[in-house]
């Protein structure tokens, strides 16, 4: 008795898993070998160990309850219980193959090339080949539910190598949300798949655009509880492909919602403001201009735009311009942090732009652009949607409001403008100016002013920021030459010396007396306002005009503010009395006091 | 046999009540055929939330399915639906994260312990922490085996079902049923706990 019984054989044997033959060799050996019936016993023995788990728990009435009242309520997007009689089968398919031969023999050329094409690969089987089915896919809307037991338990590896491509619907919709900031669009499209029972290869191409690969997810509209997008896989030595592997349980259409990240759209606003011609009013008229270099078309699209600063891990366009999408990381720029707040600053970097720059056209219908604030930043919402072809940019209305009350200030600030006069456009965003709804974006605005004969003139161009509700806003218009100030020093001495146990001069006081020249070449009145610095708190002003408003504006400022009427000149005088040494120190203690 | 067929017409009966409207004859379904597929679940399940949600929806399909059932044998149609979704479910359960700081399944047994202590009040804790250091061995040894190995061994062993009828449930054949059945036990011959010492 040298063959003894292997552990295998035995476990065979206790579960009943050998074969008749095999059994009958087995059981003639245990009958004369103590050996093995001892393995036999310590083998029961092992797996009486399962015993510990024997035993049926009881259900507990609120289980029962609770499962009976969910039986009784429908599942999610699982209402539908297909039973349909063999008739009415066959006349769909005798009336699906109809009209799918009409479709074919008319339109032989139906598939038009997008750049992110996308392309359901199925293995080709008798089944699928067959006219009825190819027909039923195109022209069947209809969708029937199939026995889940049908459907293989392991997935293909890959689609087969003869496989049948068919190009997919075009975007059923499609919303964009343009954050600006950070170089980076949402994307969201709605497109509706044909799928067959089982397993469906759903490829998908990104060449050519900034799309990130790596931020694609896909997930069906309806038929949730039915239909697994299992996973996505990038197939070796393919650039720029990728495959969703996608389980079903139904056939037929299917809307799907496929979201992903672009890099090259972008959107920025641009006002033009326009003067009356007494600059007592301004009209304002606000635009945005979307512009798309992402390599994508996107028709029909909803658009909305964000303000405010999304911080990035990476640079969506780089991630889309690798060559395999899970790519060592890129690197990070000094302007990218993590995601460590994702909103940091509503006021965005100003940005100018100009009608001339990329192509442009207009909408003969006026969209308007809907805003709404959001928790941390602002969303504009374009009304309606729009096409946006590569390439191409769009400028859209934003804002047209007139008769919005300015006023027109010009200011004279050595120390923050030079000797220029510098001229001042001020108005606030809310209700009294007929603005305040909503902020206005960050952007260039052009200054024009109405003249009588109904010309316009340019009257300069600035950037500004993000403007809160109620916020006042100040254009800065530049250097203007027909409203003048010149200071002149028309007296200066020196007193009330204070001297050291050395006989060292350790204070004393400056007298500065100025003459201020005003000059006003307009036609309409001027609002001047000049500011003068002295360098240091410990000043005293000696000043009397009834026609200046004078007021101490900072510890080291004065500011004067007058209005000067159309073509005069006219000009005041102001005493200034500055401390110095230990003399500032004895004007302070004595202001103290 | 002639029991068997009693049993066969009275699912029947069962069955055609629940589709004619019957709504005390569903919660007759779910009390008789409960406790079987709650143990069934129990043990292929990780957890029993998950057991009783697989439960809930294995009686939810019955439901709404029932129109479907061709009389044969109620207890495998319903067991057939389960094993599915278990199989589906686990299938999902492969593409899940698992955190890296979860618990290992030998840390369990301090757990065991505070249970133990917990429920025994002034009892000596070490029998029963013994027995339940050891049910766990089980369990972790069954959670070794793939859902469909599993199944076959909880079908067979805790269920008795003969393999013609797992093979049913499991849509295969009664070969396939072997072989996943025969790899299990060699899986279990290895990770099963010692219990020649006794088990108290």
């Amino acid at each position: 008795m040298t063959d003894h019984l292997t552990e295998d054989m035995l476990i065979k044997y206790q579960f009943d898993l050998a074969g008749v033959d095999e059994r009958s060799r087995i059981t003639a050996h245990l009958a004369k070998c103590d050996k093995c019936r001892a393995k036999l016993q310590e083998i029961k023995l092992k797996f009486s160990a399962l015993d510990m788990l024997a035993g049926q728990p009881d259900i507990a009435e609120p289980l029962v309850e609770k499962t009976v009242s969910k039986a009784k309520t429908p599942a999610a997007a699982t209402g539908l219980i297909f039973r349909k009689p063999a008739w009415l089968t066959a006349a769909a398919v005798l009336m699906v193959a109809a009209i799918a031969v009409m479709i074919a023999s008319r339109s032989p050329h139906l598939e038009k090339r997008q750049s992110m094409v996308s392309t359901v690969v199925r293995s080709k089987t008798a089944e699928d080949t067959s006219l009825t089915k190819k027909l039923t896919e195109t022209a069947a809307p209809q969708v029937a539910l199939i026995d889940p037991a049908d459907i293989p338990d392991k997935p293909p590896f890959a689609p087969a190598s003869a496989i049948e491509l068919n190009v997919l619907p075009k975007r059923e919709s499609t919303q964009l949300t343009i954050y600006n900031s950070a170089d980076l669009t949402l994307v969201r499209e709605k497109r509706k798949l044909t799928l067959k029972p089982g397993y469906n290869w759903l490829q998908f191409m990104w060449s050519n655009t900034l799309i990130d690969p790596t931020s694609l997810t896909l997930e069906p509209s309806e038929y949730a509880d039915k239909i697994d997008v299992e996973l996505i896989s990038y197939p070796a030595r393919l650039k720029d492909i990728g495959r969703w592997l996608i389980r079903s349980e139904v056939e037929g259409q299917v809307a799907f919602e496929i979201t992903y990240l672009t890099s090259g759209l972008n959107w920025r606003a641009f006002y033009m403001a326009t003067l009356t011609d007494d600059e007592k009013h301004i009209k304002l008229e606000g635009y945005v201009r979307v512009a798309n270099n992402s390599g994508e078309d996107y028709e029909n699209a909803q658009t909305r735009l964000i303000v405010g600063k999304v911080n990035l891990l990476d640079q969506i366009a780089r991630l889309a311009q690798r060559q395999y999408p899970y790519n060592s990381p890129v690197q990070i720029d000094d302007n990218i942090r993590v995601y460590n707040a994702i909103i940091e600053d509503r006021l965005v970097s100003m940005l100018g732009d100009t009608p001339a720059r990329g192509r442009l056209f207009y909408d003969l219908d006026r969209k308007q652009i809907k805003k709404e604030g959001l928790s941390e930043y602002f969303l504009y919402t374009i009304e309606g949607t729009e096409t946006i072809r590569d390439k191409w940019s769009k400028r859209l209305p934003s804002l047209d409001i007139a008769g919005i009350p300015v006023e027109s200030i010009y200011k004279y600030n050595e120390e923050m403008y030079g000797e220029n006069t510098v001229r001042f456009i001020s108005f606030a965003n809310d209700e009294e100016h007929h603005l305040g709804e909503t902020p206005i974006p960050n952007g260039n605005v052009k200054v024009y002013r109405a003249l009588a004969d109904s010309y316009l003139s340019y009257e300069g161009a600035t950037n500004i920021k993000y403007i809160p509700v109620n916020e006042k806003v100040e254009l800065d218009l530049g250097a203007a030459n027909k409203v003048a100030v010149e200071p002149k020093l028309m007296e200066f001495k020196t007193e009330n010396y204070r001297y050291d146990k050395d006989e060292k001069i350790v204070g004393w006081d400056e007298l500065q007396t100025w003459q201020i020249e005003l000059t006003n070449t307009t036609a309409i009145e001027a609002k001047i306002e000049i500011t003068r610095g002295f360098n240091t708190p410990a000043w005293e002003m000696d000043f009397d005009d009834e026609n200046i408003d004078y007021k101490k504006h900072d510890a080291t400022h004065a500011r004067f503010t007058t209005t000067i009427k159309p073509k005069t000149k006219r000009t005041f005088e102001y005493t200034v009395k500055t401390y110095y040494g230990t003399r500032a120190g004895e004007f302070i203690d004595s202001a103290e006091k | 046999m002639e029991q068997k067929c009693l049993m066969d017409i009275a699912e029947k009966n069962l069955i055609d009540a629940h589709i004619d409207g019957d709504s005390e004859a569903f919660v007759k379904i779910v009390r008789f055929y409960g406790p079987q597929l709650l143990g069934y679940l129990s043990k292929v399940c990780g957890s029993n939330t998950e057991a009783e949600d697989h439960f809930q929806e294995t009686f939810r399909k019955v439901y709404e399915k029932a129109h479907t059932f061709r009389g044969k044998n109620l207890r495998s149609w319903i067991f057939t639906i389960a094993a599915r979704i278990v199989i589906d479910d686990a299938r999902k359960k492969k593409l899940r994260f698992v955190s890296l700081n979860q618990k290992m399944s030998t840390d369990s047994g301090n757990n065991v312990l505070a249970d133990v202590l917990q429920s025994n009040g002034n009892c000596d804790p070490s029998d029963d922490i013994q027995k339940r250091e050891l049910v766990e061995q089980v369990r972790s040894a069954l959670d070794k085996l793939s859902p469909k190995q599993k199944t076959a061994v909880v079908l067979s062993y805790y269920q008795n079902m003969p393999y013609r009828q797992i093979a049913e449930i499991m849509n295969c054949s009664v070969g396939t049923v072997k072989t996943q059945m025969f790899r299990a036990l060699k899986t279990l011959s290895r990770s099963l706990p010692d219990i020649s010492g006794g088990v108290i």
